[in-house]
């Protein structure tokens, strides 16, 4: 059967041409963009990741207003805190990053700023991911924009503090918010400058809970955080989480949605063709019968052409759709344009599954040329 | 070899049921050439599908070889189509994308050993023998319907059923058509051939006639009209 429908694909190269056109569409558009969802997500991640925290927890005794009002707790709490959150198994606390932080404020160069000292990211051993943010060297310190400005000192300049010479390692671009007055240091450092060794009076923490906007989840952490840390209480940043939530949520709507509308529309293409190419068939398919060809092999002309077709497709359509990945993805994803490169098991995928949507496609086509009546055809003609 | 009995077939239509066929009782002998003649829309191409296990009859049955064609399921009846029934049409419905001897060879299964050279010699003997690996549109009418024969002919099918062979032919690729079914018959093959010219006429053994789907006694058509 396979040189017979060889012959008929060669011959009606037409329409041959049309349906390899429509799946090839089909299967460059998933390769395409299959190729650059990782990276696209990837991105996603990122650009969430810089949205800030979700979870902030202070000392219990925290004053919210003050708080709020100066950026950091009066209050502190004992480093040993955050080793006891990140060794906790929750159940509905789940986190891939926290970072202990201790937050003064302290005068310096005729002016306040806010000296925070940073602990070492501990990132959560299911996740399996690199820590965040930025490292720091002990006996160094990084200056916020206005500081520098203000204290006249650039990246290698020395700074004494509490009687220690600390090396300036980086004075950081304008960020134009409150961290353009803040000096960081390692969260040792820090706590010797303030006089509070082994104290902290932030955690920070990403991805704690997964929970939709529509939940309430600040109660049931509190309920849970209550146990494991009694000294400690949970606020948490409900837009940044949500927005991040919802970027990432639309991403894969987009996906969810776009998937099966090029798989309906090649199906579509494929089974209108088909059932054209049956009907141009009709008198074919008569002497077929009349030649004693059973319905099995009827059927098999019309799927076996829509197979060849969709191999080929699939072949096709993963080289235009990996090279559009390739050519354009870069311009579009720019944080993580070297992250799209080739993906050898899409083609592997769309040389089975563009075949098998031609086959499904072509299916009621080929039922009615097997349920076509011969001698009908054959007395019209 | 073949026969029929009270074979009806009848179809609604807009304007009420239309008799087809109607009470056809017919036998034809293995070797036997018979020419069925009958205006346009006498019922001659449904009774040749009917025989030819192609059409369902309303009632009645045909007996092929033994055989209640219409007690076979359909799978059955393709099988003794494949095997014991060759089908000649007007129209030749050649396979447009397969070369000559690819037409002939349409309807082997793989199983004929020599089925190549057989078609091959069958075609030269046919006069085609420069054609082999032309398409059908590449032929004239006379080629394309001596490639239908072929076809018909090359599982040497104990019955030929044609269907207005000559119907698109000039007088002379008229009688080379006829001479070629004559010379199957003659080497011991059945041939029905229904028409309604009088090409055939003069090879057949016997002629009946049709109109509206009933066999009439006595000479049907004017040799002089050519009515289609």
């Amino acid at each position: 059967m396979l040189p017979l429908i060889l012959r008929e694909i060669s011959f009606r190269k037409g329409h041959t041409t049309i349906m390899l056109c429509g799946l090839i569409s089909v299967t460059a558009l998933m390769t395409a963009y299959l190729s650059t969802e990782s990276a696209a997500e990837r991105e996603t991640k990122r650009v969430a990741r810089d949205l800030g925290f979700n979870l902030r927890i202070l000392p219990k005794q925290t004053d919210m207003d003050l708080y709020w009002f100066q950026g950091f707790s009066d209050q502190t709490m004992p480093e040993a805190t955050v080793e006891r959150l990140a060794n906790y198994q929750g159940v509905f606390m789940t986190y891939n990053h926290l970072m202990a932080s201790l937050r003064q404020k302290i005068t310096m160069g005729g002016g306040d700023v806010i000296l925070v000292g940073v602990a070492p990211t501990i990132t959560s051993p299911d996740k399996k991911k690199r820590p965040m943010g930025f490292t720091i060297k002990a006996r160094t310190l990084h200056l916020g924009y206005q500081v520098g400005q203000r204290l006249g000192l650039k990246s290698g300049d020395t700074l004494q503090l509490s009687g220690h010479d600390f090396k300036i390692e980086k004075v950081m671009v304008e960020y134009g918010t409150e961290e353009d007055v803040y000096v960081y240091g390692t969260l040792k450092d820090v706590q010797g400058i303030a006089g509070k060794p082994g104290q902290i009076n932030e955690i920070k923490a990403i991805d704690c809970l997964c929970l939709t906007a529509d939940q309430d989840p600040i109660s049931i952490l509190r309920n849970e955080l209550e146990k494991i840390l009694p000294e400690a209480k949970v606020i948490q940043d409900r837009v940044q989480a949500d927005a991040r939530a919802r970027q990432r949520q639309m991403v894969q709507r987009k996906f969810e949605f776009l998937s099966p509308f090029l798989m309906v529309c090649g199906a579509i293409w494929v089974a209108v063709l088909s059932a054209l190419n049956v009907r141009e068939r009709r008198s074919e398919i008569g002497i077929w019968r009349a030649l004693g060809k059973g319905g099995g092999f009827i059927a098999g002309l019309v799927i076996g052409k829509a197979m060849i077709i969709g191999f080929f497709a699939g072949f096709l359509g993963f080289w235009v759709g990996n090279t559009m990945a390739l050519e354009v993805g870069p311009s579009i994803f720019q944080i993580t344009a070297k992250a799209i490169k080739t993906e050898w098991s899409y083609l592997v995928w769309s040389l089975i599954l563009t075949p098998l949507l031609a086959a499904a496609a072509s299916f009621i086509p080929a039922m009615l040329a097997v349920t076509q009546d011969p001698a009908e055809t054959l007395r019209e003609s | 070899m073949l026969t029929c009995e009270s074979l009806c077939k009848y179809y609604q239509s807009s304007k009420g049921m239309v008799k087809s066929l109607d009470e056809i009782n017919l036998s034809v002998s293995k070797g036997e050439f018979l020419e069925v003649r009958g205006h346009s829309g006498s019922g001659k191409t449904t009774l040749l599908l009917t025989l030819g296990a192609m059409m369902q009859p309303t009632q009645g049955k045909v007996v092929f070889k033994g055989t209640d064609l219409y007690r076979l399921n359909r799978a059955e009846r393709a099988r003794v189509r494949s095997s014991s029934i060759g089908f000649v049409f007007q129209m030749f419905h050649l396979i447009p994308y397969l070369d000559v001897v690819g037409n002939v060879l349409a309807g082997d299964d793989g199983n004929h050993s020599g089925a190549c050279s057989k078609s091959e010699a069958l075609l030269q003997e046919l006069g085609l023998g420069h054609r082999l690996n032309h398409l059908p549109n590449q032929l004239s009418a006379g080629e394309k319907q001596r490639v239908a024969l072929a076809r018909a002919m090359v599982a040497s099918p104990d019955l030929i059923l044609a269907d207005e062979p000559t119907g698109n032919l000039d007088p002379e690729n008229s009688k080379e058509v006829c001479r070629h079914l004559k010379r199957y018959q003659e080497k011991g093959g059945t041939v029905i051939v229904v028409t309604h010219g009088d090409a055939v006429h003069d090879f057949a053994n016997r002629t009946i006639d049709l109109k509206a789907g009933e066999i009439i006694p006595g000479p049907l058509l004017d040799p002089q009209s050519d009515e289609a």
